[in-house]
């Protein structure tokens, strides 16, 4: 099968990549993780159990928090992805305020499933802005954390929600 | 994961075509958050050389109602299923199903045909191939069933032939409950088929070259109550050990129907006729929905480690009744 081009916007940034086989290159069988990491060095994506049951490679596909280890790239074509990366401004490199609020609550140890957390926070966050506790845990749900700090997540939340008034 | 060809399909018939043409060697990707975790661990002999991409197939994703019931698009994802305002409404039963699939993550990707179709989770037939070497059985063409004589905590206690292995979907147990049926398409033309029929002791019912067309779902007896429960270890990123999907329509103080549908008890989803035959023209009180939890696990015959599902199946039915009294 000859080679051909998709194009991902990733964190409001557009990327053509080559698909096929060659070296350096996104393979069909490649997935939306191995990509960000590997091919576009977007390595605060992190990938813990690599099939679907931990969170910790949570981005937001078209605004929707998805697993992207469990995502092809190839079937992300003209699609937009945000990252942890993506959530401070750019312009000044200030911190998105779930992002503060994660570091003023402590809401990690190791810090491997954070990533994931926020972007399903900011998924959340982006669609409600008064979600009640039971809508929060829903929503963090996916997301394992091993060094137990998930009472701080929730602490974060709610302190990202009280900013955010 | 290993390399394989991908093919973006834009309409049923080329998807046909393409299977057909593989010859045995193409499987389709829908949602992908089965597929690929099968293919990344390798654990089938046969791995596809390529995957057909159904969700390029415009007008697949869609819930539609009119004067018989609800027509559901194969491609409609779980968590779209949930937020439906006609399927909270009216398909109880199945919203809730859906609700308790994986996670937020998995419902905004994962399909409701996909769900159907999803392969067992055995862990035997899910061992990596990386580990040692995959394990055979006879889901995998020949071998014997390693749950019969190994760990099968979570095996099936009903009508296990050959293999244990339970079906995992949850939605599969609602749309039992509900009297659904599956259209499907494939190279042989399109057939409909019963929820009952889908699921087969080692697998389902779809050909190599086949894919759902469409649920169709009727409507329930107006006045049903409709209640659907599963247990698990974790609430959420886990699979049933054993979910229960009931219907009950009520007549002043007495049952006129009842539908039992339990879920990962058997290779498919399987409904309690015995019980539901206690409950028609009784009043329900704790005396009855007892009496029936009991006939729905009447036949259950038990591998060595998993006695305990019998007992959690009982229960599940007897509040899953009394919630919809």
């Amino acid at each position: 099968m000859s080679p051909y081009f998709i194009t991902l916007i990733v964190n409001n940034q557009r990327y053509v990549l080559e698909i096929g086989n060659r070296p350096g290159g996104v393979k069909p069988s490649h997935t939306l993780a191995h990509t960000l990491r590997e091919n576009l060095g977007l390595t605060g994506t992190k990938v813990g159990c690599n099939k679907g049951e931990c969170g910790a490679c949570t981005v937001l596909l078209e605004g929707k928090p998805v697993l992207s280890c469990l995502v092809l790239t190839v079937e992300c074509d003209g699609k937009s992805i945000t990252t942890i990366e993506g959530l401070e401004d750019s312009q000044t490199g200030k911190l998105d305020p779930i992002q503060q609020s994660f570091l003023e609550s402590g809401a990690f140890q190791c810090g491997f499933c954070t990533p994931g957390m926020i972007m399903s926070v900011k998924a959340l966050l982006s669609s409600s802005s008064s979600p009640t506790d039971e809508e929060i845990r829903e929503a963090l749900s996916g997301h394992y954390c091993r060094c137990i700090s998930h009472y701080h997540v929730l602490e974060a939340v709610t302190r990202a929600l009280h900013k955010s008034r | 994961m290993k390399s394989f060809q991908h093919v973006n399909v834009f309409s049923v018939e080329e998807a046909v075509s393409t299977l057909k043409d593989c010859k045995g060697s193409a499987r389709i990707i829908a949602g992908g958050t089965d597929i690929l975790a099968v293919l990344k661990d390798q654990i089938l002999p046969d791995y596809p050389e390529v995957l057909v991409n159904i969700k390029t197939i415009p007008g697949l994703e869609y819930i539609r109602e009119d004067s018989s019931g609800l027509k559901i698009g194969p491609l409609v994802k779980l968590a779209d299923l949930v937020s439906s305002p006609v399927v909270k409404e009216n398909l109880k039963v199945l919203a809730g199903a859906a609700q308790t699939v994986g996670t937020p993550q998995i419902r905004n990707v994962g399909t409701v045909g996909g769900n159907l179709c999803q392969d067992t989770r055995c862990w035997y037939y899910r061992y990596p191939h990386s580990i040692g070497g995959r394990l055979l059985c006879l889901r995998k063409g020949s071998g014997p069933c390693l749950a019969a004589t190994g760990d099968n905590r979570y095996h099936a206690i009903f009508g296990g032939r050959g293999c244990f292995a339970v079906c995992p979907s949850d939605i599969a147990v609602a749309l039992l409950a509900l009297g659904a049926e599956i259209k499907t398409t494939g190279a042989r033309g399109s057939r409909t088929i019963p929820v009952q029929d889908f699921f087969n002791p080692l697998g389902n019912a779809l050909e190599p070259e086949e894919m759902i067309l469409e649920i169709q779902v009727p409507n329930p007896p107006a006045e049903a109550k409709q209640q659907f429960l599963k247990y698990t270890i974790r609430k959420p990123i886990d699979f049933a050990i054993v979910s229960v999907a009931v219907l009950v329509v009520m007549e002043g103080e007495v049952c006129s129907e009842a539908r039992i549908a339990l879920g990962a008890v058997a290779p498919g989803p399987l409904r309690a006729t015995e019980a539901e035959g206690a409950l028609k023209g009784k009043r329900l009180d704790t005396t009855t929905l007892e009496e029936a939890a009991g006939l729905a696990v009447k036949e259950a015959k038990p591998l060595s480690m998993n006695g305990y599902k019998v007992e959690i199946a009982r229960a599940l039915v007897a509040r899953a009744l009394s919630a919809c009294l």
